[in-house]
């Protein structure tokens, strides 16, 4: 398929009660067909001719076709052909797996992701050893960095086309592997055990309920989960452990720790413990009734009979590299439309 | 109707306590059963009017009403029988108001588009679509000058978001900071035309945030995600912290009206509604899988559900209908 890629937009990320309980963003409709269009070119730029999107019904698609309509009827040639898989749409999380399917079966060099954890996390799940790049349309996303999405669609487009060698323009993730009984299903940053048992709206706000974390990096320059973790012990993406919290009632704890759990939105929370999760460890929650909150959102239930396991796995699933990309171009003149190309610095090698 | 706050078995399992549980799935089986009796009497010819039915959507107005009282007033719309009884509105004056019987709850001038009973806080079904909005700018304004912590709420569908007079209220609301509540019942059509086709913004989170509101999206067939969300947002309005819109996505197990052939929806769409998609269903496997309420708490609750709508249709159909000198009564309030 040559340097084809996928993009993947959820019209639904951003949308939870933390728009009531935290201020958190609302991005509109149009601002997400906007970076799809800002990824549309950039990647074109960099020789990407074919694109294919997963199909919704929440209102990007036709901003994105408005957009390029308009570039054709003035002429202009800077989006590549973009296709719509072709699928029924559910209108939920079912339309992410199968887009990410078979965006793998045909051979895409990447998928370009606008959402929000839970959006990367499907994504992951199903497509397989393609490579992805986060674009944050979400809440508290703590997986995809912040960055101008002009930057990753550069970046993604100098990967998939080889301007930017393979071992410098991909890297590998962990991600936390979590069976109830035969069920399974993935995290890439955290792993929430709480005591509710219902799904409810999902979202992850009232703090009483925490009762154990495991993280697969723990940054406390996000907000969230994994804020928890990164304000008490940081471990980086890259680091080949991950982090266990257990969590207590604030009278009970030994570190009550001021964090940021959504946007804006500063809560205390009780620290009983914490230390490395080490890989390949079957960890088995304290709690033996409770739901398992993946990447922020609540997900499973469980119960005394159930049997529940929490596993970190390293060398999961690749990102692209966007920082190393574009430093990698920087250096290696491949953003130069002039003939002069230089693969030496002028300081010196790299 | 307001969920009890006491805790029981069902604590951190669920954010209701077992009698609220029981009480979420009796509403909730009260409009279907209320609704599929007026399916089937309808098609008789004996009920004047039109009929536009809330089955199918029963999670959304049971899991909001749950977090209501009295004093909180709702303004609802052409489709709102569900909304009346999950205010508390007797199902049996409500029977007979469809039927235009003196003993109904607007003693038979109102009918199904307008059933009305300000002692529930239900200030009416509205026949006129979007005219609610207004309304319940007005029951906010007037629960912001008593003080009292009360709210208002406006339901409307997708097809009458798109009125002048919810707009203009959004935008009220805001202005005025208002604890009034927008409730978007989005069934995915607007009579047979397609949301997709006639609303111009994609996502009604986008349209409240064009007037400064918060918005929230939720599975409108979870009792569950609805109760939870409609809790903060109620909470949140009684406290001062201002308007909000909610949008619920839902699903209409039958047609506008009765009578409506519903020839727009796909092939097989209604047969994997009922299978699939019945939110009373969903909600009966969710506290049985649970282990908190039994398959034949569920069962008796039927049977005295099925008996009290056969009970109040009789009742209805044995009413008398009004009189002509009832014709210029209740017109004007007296002084």
């Amino acid at each position: 398929m040559g340097s084809a890629i996928g993009i993947i937009a959820n019209p639904v990320s951003a949308r939870d009660i933390r728009r009531v309980i935290a201020n958190a963003t609302a991005l509109q409709i149009t601002d997400r067909a906007n970076i799809v269009l800002r990824v549309l070119s950039c990647v074109k730029a960099c020789g990407v001719d074919k694109v294919y999107m997963m199909p919704e019904n929440g209102g990007i698609r036709h901003h994105v076709r408005r957009g390029i309509d308009r570039a054709e009827n003035q002429g202009l040639k800077h989006f590549p052909t973009l296709e719509y898989l072709d699928y029924k749409i559910s209108g939920t999380v079912a339309d992410t797996f199968k887009g990410a399917r078979l965006m793998k079966e045909m051979g895409v060099a990447a998928i370009v992701v606008l959402g929000g954890d839970g959006t990367h996390r499907a994504v992951v799940s199903t497509c397989g050893d393609v490579p992805i790049a986060g674009i944050s349309t979400g809440t508290n996303n703590a997986f995809p960095e912040h960055r101008e999405p002009t930057i990753t669609g550069l970046a993604v487009g100098l990967a998939v086309t080889g301007k930017v060698p393979a071992d410098i323009a991909f890297l590998p993730n962990k991600k936390i592997v979590v069976r109830v009984n035969d069920q399974e299903e993935i995290a890439l940053v955290d792993v929430a055990v709480v005591t509710e048992r219902y799904i409810g709206a999902r979202a992850l706000w009232r703090t009483e309920t925490f009762r154990e974390l495991f993280v697969t990096f723990a940054d406390p320059e996000v907000i969230g989960m994994s804020a928890i973790a990164g304000l008490l012990q940081p471990v980086t993406r890259l680091d080949g452990h991950g982090l266990h919290v257990r969590l207590a009632p604030e009278d009970e704890a030994a570190i009550l720790l001021n964090t940021p759990i959504a946007p804006g939105y500063m809560r205390g929370i009780g620290i009983s413990d914490y230390t490395a999760m080490q890989p390949g460890v079957k960890y088995k929650p304290e709690l033996t009734d409770g739901s398992i909150a993946l990447d922020g959102e609540r997900e499973m239930s469980f119960s005394q009979k159930d049997e529940v396991t929490i596993e970190l796995v390293r060398d999961a699933f690749k990102t692209v590299n966007v920082g190393a990309c574009m430093h990698y171009a920087a250096r290696h003149g491949r953003m130069r439309m002039t003939q002069e190309t230089t693969s030496q610095p002028p300081g010196g090698k790299t | 109707m307001t969920a009890s706050k006491s805790k029981s078995s069902t604590a951190g399992i669920f954010p209701l306590d077992k009698p609220d549980l029981l009480q979420a799935y009796r509403t909730m089986r009260t409009i279907r059963e209320f609704e599929e009796t007026l399916h089937g009497e309808f098609a008789k010819g004996d009920i004047p009017g039109f009929v536009h039915l809330y089955a199918g959507e029963e999670a959304a107005g049971t899991g909001i009403m749950m977090h209501l009282k009295d004093i909180d007033r709702i303004a609802s719309t052409h489709r709102g029988h569900g909304h009346c009884i999950a205010k508390g509105v007797d199902p049996r004056e409500m029977m007979a108001e469809i039927y235009g019987k003196v003993s109904g709850s607007c003693r038979g001038k109102g009918g199904s588009m307008h059933i009305a009973d300000f002692s529930k806080g239900m200030m009416g079904a509205n026949g006129i679509l979007g005219a609610g909005a207004p309304l319940a700018c007005g029951a906010a304004l007037a629960a912001k000058f008593r003080g009292d912590g009360a709210v208002a709420i406006s339901f409307v569908g997708d097809g009458a978001s798109n009125q002048g007079t919810f707009l203009e209220s959004l935008n009220l609301a805001a202005v005025w900071n208002l604890p009034a509540i927008f409730v978007v019942e989005n069934n995915g059509y607007a009579e047979a035309t397609s949301r997709d086709y006639a609303v111009a913004v994609d996502s009604y989170v986008d349209r409240a945030a064009g007037f400064g509101l918060p918005g929230v999206t939720v599975d409108g067939l979870d009792f569950f995600a609805v109760y939870e969300a409609a809790g903060e947002i109620i909470k949140r309005a009684r406290e001062g912290g201002g308007p909000a819109l909610l949008e619920c996505k839902m699903i209409r197990m039958f047609g506008h009206f009765e009578g409506d052939q519903q020839t727009y929806r796909a092939k097989g769409e209604l047969e994997d509604i009922r299978e699939n998609k019945d939110c009373i269903k969903l909600f009966s496997e969710r506290v049985i899988e649970a282990g908190v309420i039994s398959r034949a708490e569920l069962a008796a609750i039927d049977r005295e559900v099925i008996a009290a709508i056969q009970e109040a249709s009789a009742f209805a159909k044995a009413a008398p209908l009004p009189t002509a000198a009832d014709l210029t009564t209740d017109v004007y309030v007296s002084y």
